[in-house]
């Protein structure tokens, strides 16, 4: 391999590493935004700034250091998160603050530029150009409330703009559903259980009925197929039978199974036992003899019932 | 000298004696009879064993702020109980059920798989009648999976829907499945007349090897589909069964149902054994659990009975099924299906029914875990 092979191969390596980091960000949303801070949350220097609430939707962590944040659709790379600081690692359904100071140098979580209300804050992939999300900022948003989005479907993930401004709530999950669990919402709509307990019994039949409709069709299927031939086993046993002794086919399954089982000494045990059982010179007398027993029907507990000893 | 007594005194106050307290002499108890249970009636004692023992270890009095303690955090025991917390011990159990679970009297009988279905009532049974004695949803879902009969399933929902409870629902559940025969043979005769007991059910067909690989992958992609909230307890438990029936992987097959499951099951029996500290475990609600627990298999049992004498009023002459493998749609595999032999035996000494009874009590593990999907998708 040349040189240069290797080189492109790590150049594209790196370069899918750098969108793998990124490419959980579109479970990304802004999912509250306040622009005039009097008397709300104040930043590492006591300051009151407007801020935009990321909040992660989904249920695994995402990195997204190198995202854009900008209120520019002109110039998507206005503020860059910056790469290397673990705390842009946001967790399952867990939010991240970024303070509106423009004042960038004073951390990560420091935007360069300032809210206005009116304008759209836009969340940009680490390519630069494509938006994960955006919000818009009400004309009319009152001082020390807030734009926010929730969820208010089951799964709790399709997240709408909320049309009244709210009060903030920075760093937690927005909206009155997302604090009911789903033990609380079956209180409140199913108290005794009844629906719950009919939906669930009828959601398990379903399941094994679909089972055995699709496994009564596969063994019709598979007895088909087999048709003649099985025919042709049956008389072939019923002759071994008659016999006294089995079919080559029993024989040759028999034979197999003891091989892949473990084969070697017990297994020649085993056959010299059935050996002298199907010639009837069983005896219990002298020593050294293999010998089988008749098991007298022993309770549901007897060492000899348990399933969960596996022959070795 | 008096150093010396000082620091005896001091010595004693760390000791277990100083700290004991009545609940604990009880718990110990409780464990050393669950011990002897194991050892000389051999129910369960793979199980019954590790969670007495457990109790034991985890009811030993001892002084607060050690860092030894089940609940202290970054303790030992406290790590190996994240297993049980975080629910990564029972799908492993399930792999290794899966890996030793032979699914050919379900897939030659399919239409018994509506028996492991009907026994789930059980399950909600138990739902209905914990919510009317006053538990939240999510505690009476944890509780009414006793009824499953199914212990890593037990422990798995309960670790998520309502974790204070899991020692509770847990002893609880092992200790009726170790109770199965004693349980169930009683409802089975009271549901049953003479005759009905002497059904002879025809031979299952043989079953194919194609059949018996496409199984697990049929019925994961479709339980799956359903209840996807399941997915770790089915995807492992079929998983398994495909190591196991595929023929090329033996090894693996050979691991998860022999040193995967023995040191799984070790790790949580002891483990919940140990989380029945007496301050948590010796509650009112405890008790309620444990007769909630009770009514569930018996709940179990007389719907899986009664289902299929209901079916039996449909099914033509000859294609009758012997209700008492009904019992058997509770999963305590493979206990209940040998109570459906040993009760059928004592009415007729020629009519086995433990490769019909296997059925139910094959598809009754995959209800119950469909069933556990169905409440952690509702509940969690």
């Amino acid at each position: 391999m040349s040189k240069r092979t290797i080189l492109s191969f790590i150049a594209a390596l790196s370069a899918s590493i750098s969108v793998l980091n990124a490419q959980n960000a579109v479970d990304l949303i802004i999912s509250e935004v306040l622009v005039e801070n009097r008397e709300n949350i104040a930043d590492d220097y006591g300051e009151h700034n407007g801020w935009i609430e990321i909040f992660n939707t989904s249920q695994g962590t995402v990195n997204f250091a190198g995202c854009f944040l900008t209120d520019d659709p002109g110039q998507p790379k206005k503020y860059m998160v910056p790469k290397g600081d673990l705390a842009t690692k946001l967790g399952p359904r867990q939010t991240a603050l970024f303070y509106a100071s423009g004042k960038s140098e004073r951390g990560t979580f420091h935007t360069n530029f300032t809210l206005k209300r009116g304008s759209t804050v836009y969340l940009i992939s680490n390519d630069g150009r494509t938006v994960i999300d955006s919000i818009d900022i009400p004309e009319d948003l009152p001082a020390d409330m807030s734009v926010s989005k929730a969820a208010f479907d089951a799964k709790e993930m399709d997240f709408v703009t909320l049309d009244e401004p709210s009060t903030p709530t920075p760093g937690s999950k927005n909206g009155s559903s997302s604090a009911e669990t789903g033990s609380s919402r079956i209180q409140r709509t199913d108290p005794h259980g009844w629906v719950l307990t009919l939906t669930s019994v009828s959601v398990v039949f379903c399941a094994l009925a679909i089972l055995w409709i699709i496994f009564t069709y596969i063994g019709k299927l598979s007895a088909g197929k087999g048709g003649k031939g099985r025919t042709e086993t049956a008389s072939g046993k019923a002759k071994a039978r008659r016999k006294g002794a089995p079919d080559a086919e029993t024989a040759a399954a028999i034979a197999l199974a003891l091989d892949r089982e473990c084969g070697g000494e017990t297994y020649a045990a085993i056959a010299a036992a059935l050996h002298l059982y199907l010639e009837g010179t069983v005896h219990d007398e002298e020593s050294f003899v293999i010998t089988i027993k008749r098991s007298e029907g022993s309770g549901w507990n007897a060492k000899g019932q348990t399933f969960r000893r596996l022959p070795r | 000298m008096s150093q010396i007594i000082d620091s005896l005194r001091q010595f004693w106050q760390f000791t277990g004696f100083a700290n004991c307290e009545w609940q604990n002499i009880v718990m110990i108890l409780i464990g050393a009879c669950f011990i002897t249970i194991a050892i000389l009636k051999e129910w369960e004692p793979l199980l019954l064993v590790p969670i007495g023992f457990g109790m034991i270890i985890g009811n030993i009095p001892m002084f607060p702020g050690l860092n030894i303690g089940i609940y202290e955090d970054g303790s030992v025991m406290n790590i190996l109980y994240q297993g049980v917390r975080q629910g990564w011990y029972p799908p492993l159990i399930f792999l290794g059920i899966g890996a030793m679970t032979d699914f050919s009297a379900l897939i030659s009988q399919p239409r018994l798989m509506l028996i492991g279905a009907a026994a789930q009532m059980g399950i909600f049974g138990a739902y209905l009648l914990a919510l009317a004695f006053g538990f939240a949803p999510n505690e009476a879902g944890a509780i009414g999976i006793i009824g499953g009969a199914d212990g890593p399933t037990a422990i798995f929902l309960s670790s998520k829907l309502a974790p204070d409870l899991m020692g509770a629902i847990a002893v609880s559940a092992y200790s009726y499945m170790a109770l199965v025969p004693v349980i169930q043979r009683p409802i089975m005769l009271l549901l049953t007349t003479k005759k009905e007991r002497l059904i002879e059910m025809p031979k299952p067909r043989e079953v194919s090897q194609r059949e018996k690989i496409i199984f697990p992958i049929i019925g994961f992609i479709m339980t799956a589909f359903i209840v996807p909230s399941g997915l770790p307890l089915l995807g492992m438990l079929f998983f398994g069964n495909l190591l196991k029936e595929s023929g090329v992987t033996r090894r693996l097959a050979e691991t998860a149902r022999g040193p995967l499951i023995d040191i799984v099951t070790t790790l949580i029996g002891v483990t919940v054994g140990c989380s029945t500290q007496a301050d948590k475990f010796l509650t009112g609600k405890s008790l309620m659990i444990f007769g909630l627990g009770l009514l569930s298999f018996v709940i179990a049992t007389a719907t899986g009975v009664c289902f299929v004498k209901l079916l039996n009023l449909v099914l033509p002459h000859g294609k009758k099924i012997n209700p008492l493998i009904g019992n058997a749609g509770v999963s305590a595999v493979p206990d209940s299906a040998r109570v459906s032999e040993i009760v059928g035996r004592e009415s007729n000494p020629k009519n086995h029914l433990l490769m019909h009874a296997m059925a139910p009590n094959v598809a009754g593990v995959i209800g119950s875990a469909v069933a556990a999907g169905i409440l952690l998708g509702f509940l969690g």
